[in-house]
């Protein structure tokens, strides 16, 4: 029987390293994240199974020395043998002590570091790698891992059910973990399947629940090497293998998962829980529970829900089913993998960008200028008025002149819905992809022929009417099943690098007419002064010459009363007159009376200017002369 | 017995399902399959949807392509047109496998991760070759022109394509070209830059027209003021002469008045003048026989002899 034991031993091994092996390779070949934690699990499988089937051998050893060692007891009586030291007369128990007691250890702690490290490593590369499976090597790296499952499981069954029935402990860690390499395998075939149904995430979220199970193998050795610091010796009582995972057996066996605990809390502190009405009723269920689930599991590919906003388009072994357009609601279909049924998003209006790139930090700003980029943006090619181009390239003396365009910028959002689902789904490759081309390619095209200046002011809602049509017949024309709602030239403007200049111009604008706007103020003020003064002028001649003529009609009717006085007294009205005009005339004028006593002494008073002496140098011509 | 019994028939299925992922394999709509034996293609390659039977690997494979038209864009490339300019351009292109089997042998692998990417290296090839080579035989303004009647656009997206159809023909690629259209045109970097530096010359030439039309019309507006304003003043300044004259002329009729006794007038003229030319401050020195002040003559004074 215990050599049978060793056999099953050396089958486990040599399956976990066959089928790691295998693995591995089924894994490199598809590229598989989920393959790679399996491999890891199915590595370390092979580590313990060598571990359990030596110490088998060990334990094998032991008990056949011990048998010989009897037959010699029995046949020689009292022998000088069994005086010699123990460590002689029994090799092979002081190997298998010497095992348990440093080598079990160290391996426990080598399983430890092994797993704790491939469960790091591996959340490390699953969270960085880009890899994706290699779609064409999927199914038959499907079919072989659920064939490294299928052998897997039946072995690791057989192997579990000989430890059960035969109490072999040392054969029951290399069985779980054939076991739970049987479902491991599984879930990384159900992980690939998962990507060829739709579900991309699927290895991803496979890998990822591999590292757990991993981490919580590293977390339980971890604590079993604790415990087992603590844990009483009772004399006679054989120990668990140090390496032996509960985990795992309870991810082997999940029908003995109260049988695990219950083992568990019995070795630890000695109760026993296994005969509890409860756990039994579950266990017995557990394989028929588990059934159901698989059943609900195919069921629930029977019916499919479109969401609302969506249609789907259902294939019967690939081929469109007629009719088959599923609207929003439950649909019932044939189980996976005979039906399928894809989804798109129909009623939904999505949009794609021409000419700019969205960024979160753009997007947030305010205020948006032609001075400050606020997102990726493309330039465009656009005519430019060929007179001022040849004005510019007559002035520039570049050997490198500038090619007859100009440069503008401009963002277009463009809005679209799927109106024919079919067409969408088997016209294309990449319909939307497709869409975004032709209505960049519209764009160029319509800007390519456009003038810079009509297309930046009167032109632009013309633009956006004449791009949608053109998107549109060019979506029609290759049978997208699309409708184009929207076509929005939200930004047309120079770019960044000349938008300053352009903006200038509008200041240079605003100068021109500050310019005229002050002239004509001036002007007015000219106008008006002058006016004033003309108004002035004529006033100021007019009174003179109403003064004047008054004056003068006065003076003359003066003098006409004053003749007869004249001619009553000629010489005293004379006299009077003078006098009096000359009392009025000399009353502020300073006068200097002068009287003469001595008439014989003239003084001669010249009260002449005197004449400069630079005049008296003024050469004049000579009149005479000829 | 009973558990046993329930494990062999799961075991059973299992095996069914996974022997059928391995013998049956699935064609969609949008595929077209190819099977090898032993690496040899089929004769005739699968076309219609459905499900299909084959052996399992090794001894025969599938290859599944997708018959849809497939979208390509080939690399921003640099060409040169007619007229000497340097410009970039992109294509996109749709192309679909019209002979399957051809395909295979032309690009053997796996569809995803080789025979796809070596087709777009073999278009992306016979692209840039054709594209360079059109866009030579044509000026920039053929393909951006202001006026749309000069525009050569789609010609020159038809000539390209043509080409490259020709191409793909002639090499029996198994593949087909659906459509052809410029993705973007642009220029190379320094070439960007003259343009800019035009576009903004362009812009000074604006700011200036209308900066000195500005002081231009300034000029204009405030000289046509002044004009006016001295128009304005000159009429006013005639206008006063005028006035001054009509108020001679007037006052000219007053002369008879004075010539019926001219020598009273003159009198009175001079003795008008006489007050009129003190009318300032100034100083005068009379002697004694100045009337009034002859009464001063005959006044007693010292004589010289009298003085120290």
């Amino acid at each position: 029987m215990e050599r049978n034991t060793q056999k099953n031993g050396m089958v486990n091994l040599m399956a976990a390293v066959m089928v790691f092996i295998a693995a591995f390779v089924v894994t490199v070949f598809v590229n598989s994240l989920a393959g790679q934690g399996a491999s890891i699990f199915l590595g370390l499988g092979a580590l313990v199974a060598f571990a359990s089937w030596f110490q088998m051998r060990l334990e094998e050893n032991e008990r056949l020395e011990k048998l010989e060692l009897d037959e010699l007891a029995r046949a020689k009586g009292e022998s000088a043998l069994f005086d010699a030291k123990e460590s002689e007369v029994f090799p092979a128990r002081r190997s298998r002590e010497q095992f348990e007691k440093f080598f079990v250890p160290g391996f426990a702690v080598l399983l430890f570091l092994l797993q704790a490290g491939g469960a790091w490593l591996l959340w490390r590369w699953v969270s960085k790698t880009t890899g994706v499976i290699v779609d064409a090597r999927a199914m038959p790296s499907l079919s072989l891992f659920a064939i490294f499952a299928l052998l897997l499981f039946l072995i690791g069954r057989f192997s579990v059910t000989i430890a059960r029935l035969g109490d072999h402990r040392l054969l029951r860690p290399g069985s779980s973990f054939l076991l739970a390499g049987a479902y491991v395998c599984a879930f990384t075939a159900i992980g690939i399947a998962g990507i060829k149904t739709g579900f991309p995430k699927a290895d991803f979220w496979m890998a990822r629940a591999l590292c757990v199970l991993l981490g919580l193998m590293a977390a339980e050795m971890l604590l079993t090497l604790l415990l087992e610091i603590y844990r009483p010796r009772v004399k006679g009582k054989i120990a668990r293998p140090l390496y032996e995972s509960r985990v795992v057996g309870l991810l082997a066996q999940p029908e003995s998962l109260f049988t695990t605990a219950a083992q568990t809390i019995d070795y630890q502190f000695g109760f026993n829980v296994s005969d509890t009405w409860f756990f039994q009723l579950v266990k017995k269920n557990l394989l028929v529970l588990l059934l159901a689930q698989l059943a609900v599991l195919l069921l629930s590919t029977c019916v499919v829900f479109i969401d609302a906003g969506e249609q789907g388009v259902l294939e019967r072994f690939g081929r469109p089913v007629a009719g088959g357009i599923l609207l929003p609601g439950a649909h019932f279909k044939l189980p996976w993998p005979a039906d399928k049924a894809y989804r798109y998003r129909t009623e939904q209006i999505q949009t794609f960008d021409v000419g700019y790139t969205p960024d979160a930090q753009s997007e947030n700003t305010k205020t948006i200028l032609w001075t400050v980029a606020h997102s990726r943006e493309e330039n465009f090619l656009v005519g430019s008025d060929p007179v001022a181009i040849q004005n510019a390239d007559a002035d520039t003396n570049d050997t490198i002149k500038a090619p007859p365009v100009s440069l503008i910028t401009v963002s277009i959002p463009v809005q679209f819905q799927i109106t024919d689902v079919k067409a969408w789904a088997y016209n294309n490759a990449a319909p939307a992809s497709l869409l975004q081309d032709l209505a960049t390619r519209a764009v160029v095209h319509y800007l390519a022929g456009a003038d810079l200046n009509d297309v930046m002011s009167h032109s632009r809602l013309e633009a956006a009417q004449e791009l949608q049509k053109q998107i549109q017949t060019a979506a029609d024309g290759h049978d997208l099943g699309a409708k184009i709602l929207f076509v929005g030239l939200q930004d047309i403007h120079p770019p960044v690098a000349v938008a300053g200049d352009y903006e200038k111009v509008v200041g240079a604008e605003q100068t021109r007419l500050a310019a005229v706007l002050g002239a004509q103020a001036e002007a007015i003020r000219t106008n008006d002064l002058a006016e004033a003064a003309a108004f002035t002028m004529t006033n100021v001649a007019d009174a003179d010459r109403q003064k004047l003529e008054v004056s003068k009609f006065a003076e003359a009717a003066l003098f006409t009363n004053q003749i007869p006085a004249f001619a009553a007294a000629p010489s005293v009205y004379k006299q009077r007159e003078y006098f009096k005009t000359f009392a009025s005339a000399t009353a502020n004028s300073r006068k200097y009376i002068l009287l003469v006593t001595n008439t014989q002494d003239v003084v001669i008073f010249d009260l002449e200017d005197k004449i400069r002496n630079d005049l008296l140098d003024v050469n004049v011509p000579n009149n005479s002369s000829p | 017995m009973k558990r046993n019994l329930l494990t062999l028939v799961i075991g059973a299925v299992l095996i069914i399902i996974f022997a059928l992922l391995l013998f049956v394999f699935q064609v969609r709509q949008s595929e077209t399959a190819v099977i090898t034996t032993f690496g040899k293609p089929a004769a005739k390659p699968i076309t219609e949807p459905g499900a299909y039977f084959k052996w399992p690997w090794p001894i025969q494979k599938v290859y599944k392509y997708d018959q849809r038209v497939q979208n390509f864009e080939d690399k921003y490339s640099q060409s040169l047109t007619t007229n000497g300019v340097t410009i970039l351009t992109s294509v996109y292109v749709g192309w679909k496998i019209s002979d399957a089997g051809t395909f295979i042998q032309k690009f053997p692998g796996d569809p995803a991760t080789v025979s796809l990417p070596n087709v777009q290296s073999q278009l992306e090839s016979i692209l840039r070759s054709a594209k360079s080579a059109v866009i030579g035989q044509h000026p920039l303004s053929d393909l951006v022109n202001a006026d749309p009647q000069e525009l050569k656009f789609d010609a020159i997206e038809k000539e390209i394509e043509a080409s490259v159809q020709s191409q793909l023909q002639g090499k029996n690629y198994g593949i087909e070209l659906e459509f052809l259209g410029f993705k973007k045109i642009g220029l190379p970097e320094s070439v960007t830059q003259t343009v800019f530096q035009r576009m903004t010359a362009e812009r000074q030439v604006k700011i200036n027209e209308l900066v000195y039309d500005g002081e231009k019309q300034a000029t204009i507006i405030k000289s046509a003021a002044d004009r006016q304003a001295a128009d304005t003043l000159s009429q006013a300044s005639a206008a006063a002469t005028r006035i001054q004259g009509e108020g001679v002329a007037e006052a000219a009729k007053t002369l008879p008045v004075f010539q019926q006794n001219p020598e009273l007038a003159t009198f009175l003229l001079s003795i008008n003048a006489l007050q009129q030319s003190l009318n300032q401050r100034s100083t005068l020195i009379f002697d004694e026989r100045t009337p009034p002040f002859n009464l001063f003559q005959n006044l007693p004074t010292n004589s010289p002899s009298q003085q120290p």
